[in-house]
């Protein structure tokens, strides 16, 4: 019998394109777009194939004890006896969880408060520290609060100038490139990437700027342009006395960046300096501008100084005059499906509920309350997430990994030692839909719910609350992770209440969030189904609170109400060039996948696209190296040796190559990272590292046979 | 801490590159081991030097141009105004000409250097140049050059180096007509050979700057105390009411002198930047004379502080050996309005180094680029009118980055890559994806025109093309139309082999 179709959002980025999802009477579902603000009716080739996910064949659909089918009960069971076992031993902080930034609002809330009161340990934290921690820090020591966008996406519409760095959004969110037709059509979008990417592409016949800068020079390059803008007067001094502070400071550090030495650091010649703060100050709202934006995405990020390229970005709006004004400002292109609502609501490290710091006593009291639990009990800041999976099976570090929503075997840096810290530990449980590469390792797998099959609340890039609706029940024996955690609560013998219905779950988070920063208590699913428009922060009143689309506008959530210019500079990548590694490996996505390929992999039409990893090549760099089209090449780092195939394009700078990093195996590019982290925001570097790049003259079988690699490393 | 373990350090000097050190040591000492007190000649904050030709350019506004803060305020005493007049390395004392005391363990000298003066005024009791007459090393020269500008009717600079040509670019930019008078053979011949400087000079004068090489200058003409021209060897008087002097400097050495170290044209250090005579004794920037020579750059100065920093933090057995300098902090490029001179390493006349040398001459279009490779690297370039190629030659050089199987590929950016031919589905080969977004191929349109599909919307209902950021609209359109004209409305199969006198058909794809 035929479904009614489910009106939901799409399973992947940040985007959360609409989707209605439609069930034959055969029981096949189909996706088609809907019309929403943010996609306009339109969705990628992965939103389009997404039911596909629904039938993959290597669906799990019953737990897994060592790789072997056990009941629910005897996997519970077991996990139960042994975290109870090693919490005795070692005590709470031998517990650890990994989150991910793709569950929903209530799974994120539900797992945080599961490790701060069941297992009371404070090492929980999660892959958007892979994502968002760099923008997330930068915005909140500048403008005071996080998130993402603080303006609707569509805004962008009216813009006369957008400068977009480090992000590709034409392949990670097509549907969002719809927003960037006014700014093309008046030639002011400004593409800063090494890559001639898809996105830099769209600045094409006068539509803007392509500005190509040496990888890892970002932050160098924007306090370049923001130095030409204060030299040629076009700062808004009017919007920089009354609204923020610092900037005799701020004055003084740019004297450092004269537009000549910026173009040595940069490779950036300074005519397209100049060009670039020229097209953002006739931009600008004090030039009479129709208003210009400043979008920073994880290519600038995912940088040991990635909290002060963000930090710069927001300089050179704040110089500019653009922040909280309509029509205007900066923002951080969000990347995970649930990034933004992934970190306000408590599995990052040291956050509860609402945005709130887990080290401020009043938070801690506040949301001890709505738990029912003494704030005394509550941990406090654990490790972030690198020094988390670093520590992991060492001597004093966690001994019990419960990864959520994340496949870190693939997508955390340097995963080959992420391994060997994942084989030390003693117990492994994975909650997935799919036998990631993560689960494969794990004593204990849990098969959970996919988007489809399951109600909850999504945070997108603009911080609109939106509701994930079921189209089709679960297949049988899979459940829902809420479930998991109060059936784990239970058997490990707490007396603290976890529910297991979303919208209930939602209205508790709703009560803990309030007052917060990211403050969601006037919402609840009801509301949101009639009302899709509302943006945090939504507080609750007598009176249903309209949300809050624009940020800002009034005043900054500082002490003294005003924006603060903070003062950085340039270091450079942490693993530079060098003699035996003297090319620069950039890494990023491609349209048809999506993060570590979990899901898209499995996706036949996908597959098709893109099926295989390839590294970008420069035609002279492979011709210097003798490398020609569909070659095998070795990439040599300081973590380890890939191989995959070669393509030749003049899209990447001749000193660099570009690799995307959705495979495992021999060509998995987070083998080759570097987890060289961020010293304010623990994220890591995983856009810039140091690579030797030969021809690979072993066997083609190494594609398959990964010892074959390790061999010839010995033989070397 | 405790006041007895400290390390007490004394800069002298408080420029770009004393600035730099304080800040970088402090940075690197978390623990607070070392104090530093700072001892600066001029009343002002730290400025940044290389920017004073943009002042004159009026450019930049001076106050656009002091330098950060002193962010190691507890550890860290600056003392302007102060001036280092002897050092009594024996007791480890620093004398001020206030009679002030500054005792170190450490003594850093980044005392800089001074602006040569030409012999062009006679026999001069102090310092004092007649009115109109400047040097530009210091912020008042700047500010008095600024101020000159107003009224000045004709400049003349002595000197044709990099800094003679920016003050020339920045003087004709405020609309002064000038000269500029340069005793070598050709300009900036630190830099520049001989038809690279021909290719500049033909820029200067396209500029309305008039160029006088080879032509050396005898005396100031002065009346009244003040300049009226300038007289060149063999008598011919140039007519200037400002006279900007650019003639190089001269390290700072005075008080290293005085102090009894080892000074040859600027303080003598080796590669630890210690004085060979007192290991407690460093120089660094434009007054220290290292291994490799002091090049007058900051880019040296800098990287010297950083050098000393990790010197004196880092205890030896965390490092492999002294650290060497870093490679790359010789490019220079000329900040003139209009000017576009770049050149770094192995450059100029003088150098006869080893290396392949690959030269694009083409003065007509006020274009010289010359690049020398070694060992699959740049190691020089020299570079006028080059445009952008010279920021990829700099990326190139400073990071040692593989250079083309053919060298003489860096002369030019290649053309833009050959666009996929979307306006001409004709030429479109099959596979050619259509829409980015859904992964569409022109094969994939063509196959569902063959299917019945007749419409844009046909297409997108077929295959989704056009359905994700909709930019591939125009593309599709385009094939469509195509196919219309190609193939009009005869979905029999068999038919359509007969069409090859006009446009190649659908019928072969799919």
């Amino acid at each position: 019998m035929s479904q009614p179709a489910a009106a939901t959002h799409c399973p992947y980025c940040a985007l959360q394109c609409a989707q209605t999802l439609h069930t034959s009477d055969e029981g096949t579902v189909t996706a088609a777009g809907r019309d929403f603000p943010t996609n306009k009716g339109g969705m990628c080739q992965k939103g389009w194939t997404s039911p596909t996910l629904l039938r993959a064949t290597d669906r799990l659909t019953t737990p897994l004890l060592h790789g072997q089918p056990v009941s629910w009960d005897t996997a519970l069971s077991f996990v139960a006896t042994r975290l109870a076992a090693l919490r005795q031993a070692h005590g709470p902080e031998s517990v650890a969880v990994f989150g991910g930034g793709g569950l929903t609002n209530e799974k994120a809330y539900a797992l945080g408060k599961f490790a701060r009161t069941v297992l009371a340990t404070p090492n929980i934290d999660y892959n958007g520290r892979f994502c968002m921690a760099s923008a997330a820090a930068g915005a909140n020591r500048t403008l005071g609060l996080d998130r993402g966008l603080p303006f609707p996406l569509a805004d962008l519409g009216g813009a006369q100038a957008v400068l977009l760095l480090g992000s590709n959004l034409a392949e990670t969110m097509p549907p969002a490139v719809q927003h960037l037709a006014g700014v093309r059509a008046a030639g002011g979008l400004i593409v800063v990437d090494p890559r001639r990417s898809a996105t830099a592409d769209l600045t094409t016949e006068e539509r803007g700027l392509h500005v190509q800068p040496v990888p890892g020079t970002d932050l160098a390059l924007l306090l370049g342009i923001a130095h030409i803008v204060l030299a040629e007067g076009f700062a808004d001094l009017a919007y920089l006395d009354e609204r923020t502070t610092g900037l005799d400071d701020i004055r003084r550090s740019l004297a450092l960046w004269w537009p000549e030495r910026t173009e040595q650091v940069t490779g950036v010649p300074v005519a397209s300096l100049r060009r670039a703060a020229f097209l953002l100050a006739n931009a600008s709202p004090s030039r009479g501008g129709s208003g210009a934006y400043i979008l920073t995405g994880r290519g600038v990020e995912q940088s040991t100084q990635g909290t002060d390229t963000v930090t710069a970005a927001i300089t050179l709006a704040l110089l500019l005059g653009l922040p909280g004004r309509v029509g205007s400002g900066y923002g951080a292109i969000t990347g995970q499906g649930n990034g933004q609502g992934g970190r306000e609501h408590g599995q990052k490290a040291d956050q509860l509920p609402g945005y709130r710091s887990i080290e401020d006593d009043a938070a801690r009291a506040h949301v001890a309350g709505v738990w029912g639990v003494d704030p005394a009990d509550l941990p406090r800041t654990g490790m972030p997430a690198i020094e988390l999976l670093r520590s992991l099976g060492t001597p004093g570090g966690p001994r019990a990994l419960l990864v959520h929503g994340s496949n870190v075997l693939v997508s955390a840096p340097d995963a080959d030692r992420v391994r060997e810290r994942l084989a030390a530990l003693d117990l492994l449980v994975v909650c997935d839909f799919f036998p990631s590469e993560t689960a494969v390792l794990a004593d204990v797998v849990l098969p959970v719910t996919q988007w489809a099959e399951e109600e909850g609340t999504m945070t997108s890039l603009e911080g609109r609350v939106i509701r994930r609706r079921k189209a089709l029940p679960p297949p049988p024996g899979v459940r829902s992770e809420l479930e998991i955690l109060a059936d784990l609560a239970l058997r490990l013998g707490s007396t603290v209440r976890f529910d297991t219905s979303p919208s209930v779950v939602f209205d508790e988070l709703a009560r803990a969030s309030a007052g917060g920063r990211a403050d969601y208590s006037g919402l609840s699913h009801a509301r949101l189904d009639a009302e899709p428009d509302l943006f945090w922060p939504v507080p609750a009143g007598p009176t249903p609170h309209p949300g809050t689309p624009r940020m800002f506008l009034d005043r900054f959530p500082t002490p003294d109400g005003r924006a603060r210019l903070v003062p950085v500079d340039h270091r450079g990548p942490s693993d530079d060039l060098r003699r035996d590694a003297p090319l620069f490996l950039v890494t990023g996505r491609v349209l048809a996948h999506y993060q570590s390929g979990a899901q898209t992999r499995r996706v036949p039409e996908l597959v098709r696209s893109s099926p295989a990893p390839y590294v970008e090549i420069h035609p002279l760099l492979a011709d210097r190296l003798g490398i020609a089209e569909s070659d095998l090449v070795q990439l040599d780092t300081g973590r380890g040796r890939g191989v995959v195939r070669a393509r030749l394009t003049d899209a990447v700078r001749a000193d660099t190559v570009f690799l995307p990093f959705h495979w495992s195996g021999t060509s998995s590019a987070n083998r080759l990272t570097t987890d060289a982290t961020d010293p304010i925001s623990g994220m890591p570097e995983f856009k810039v590292c140091a690579v030797d790049v030969q021809r690979w003259e072993g066997p083609v079988e190494v594609l398959e046979d990964e010892s074959l690699l390790f061999a010839g490393e010995v033989v070397r | 801490m405790s006041s007895g373990r400290e390390i007490r350090v004394v800069v002298v000097g408080h420029g770009m590159v004393g600035a730099r050190f304080v800040d970088d040591l402090h940075q690197r000492d978390p623990g607070g081991r070392f104090r530093t007190t700072v001892l600066g000649d001029e009343e002002y904050e730290p400025y940044n030097r290389v920017l004073l030709s943009e002042v004159v350019a009026g450019k930049l506004d001076v106050a656009s141009i002091t330098l950060p803060r002193n962010a190691h305020r507890s550890a860290s005493e600056v003392l302007p105004g102060t001036r280092a007049v002897t050092v009594d390395r024996s007791s480890g004392l620093v004398h001020d000409q206030a009679g002030g005391k500054h005792p170190y363990d450490i003594l850093v000298l980044a005392t800089g250097a001074r602006a040569r003066i030409p012999d062009l005024f006679g026999r001069r009791d102090d310092d004092s140049l007649p009115a109109g007459v400047h040097a530009l090393r210091t912020l008042d020269d700047a500010r008095e050059i600024v101020a000159a500008t107003v009224n000045a009717h004709r400049a003349v600079v002595v000197g044709g180096g990099v800094l003679g040509l920016e003050v020339a670019c920045g003087l004709a930019h405020r609309g002064v007509p000038v000269t500029v008078v340069h005793g070598g053979a050709h300009l900036m011949d630190r830099q520049l050979d001989g038809p690279a400087a021909a290719v500049t000079t033909a820029r200067l004068t396209s500029l309305g700057i008039a160029v006088r090489v080879g032509a050396r200058t005898e005396e100031a003409v002065v009346s009244d105390g003040r300049v009226t021209g300038v007289r060149l060897e063999g008598g011919e008087v140039l007519p200037a009411d400002l006279l900007v002097l650019t003639a190089g400097t001269y390290p700072e050495v005075g008080l290293a002198q005085r102090a009894g170290l080892d000074v040859a044209r600027g303080i003598v250090v080796g590669t630890d930047l210690a004085s060979p005579a007192d290991a407690r004794v460093f120089a660094i920037g434009d007054c220290a004379e290292p291994p490799e020579g002091g090049s007058g750059l900051i880019a040296q100065g800098w990287d010297q502080a950083r050098r000393l920093a990790t010197l004196l933090t880092e205890p030896s057995a965390a490092r492999d050996d002294v650290p060497l300098p870093t490679v790359g902090t010789d490019v220079v490029k000329v900040k003139g309005v209009g000017l576009d001179v770049v050149a770094m390493g192995v450059c100029g006349a003088g150098s006869v180094s080893e290396g392949r040398r690959v030269r694009l001459s083409d003065p007509e279009g006020g274009r010289h680029i010359e690049v020398v490779v070694a060992d699959g690297r740049v190691i020089g370039a020299t570079c006028v009118g080059a445009g952008p190629v010279a920021a990829d030659l700099v990326a190139a050089y400073t990071r040692g980055t593989p250079i083309p199987a053919d060298p003489a590929q860096l002369l030019m950016r290649p053309v833009a890559g050959t666009a996929v031919p979307a306006a001409s589905p004709t030429l479109m080969p099959d596979r050619a994806v259509v829409c980015r977004c859904n992964g569409v191929t022109k094969g994939d349109i063509v196959g569902c025109w063959r299917h019945g599909a007749r419409s844009v919307e046909d297409v997108a209902a077929a295959t989704r093309a056009t359905t994700g950021c909709g930019g591939c609209e125009d593309a599709v359109c385009g094939i469509v139309d195509w196919l219309r004209r190609s193939d009009p409305d005869q979905p029999a199969p068999a038919t359509a082999t007969t069409s090859d006198a006009r446009e190649p058909t659908p019928a072969t794809t799919a």
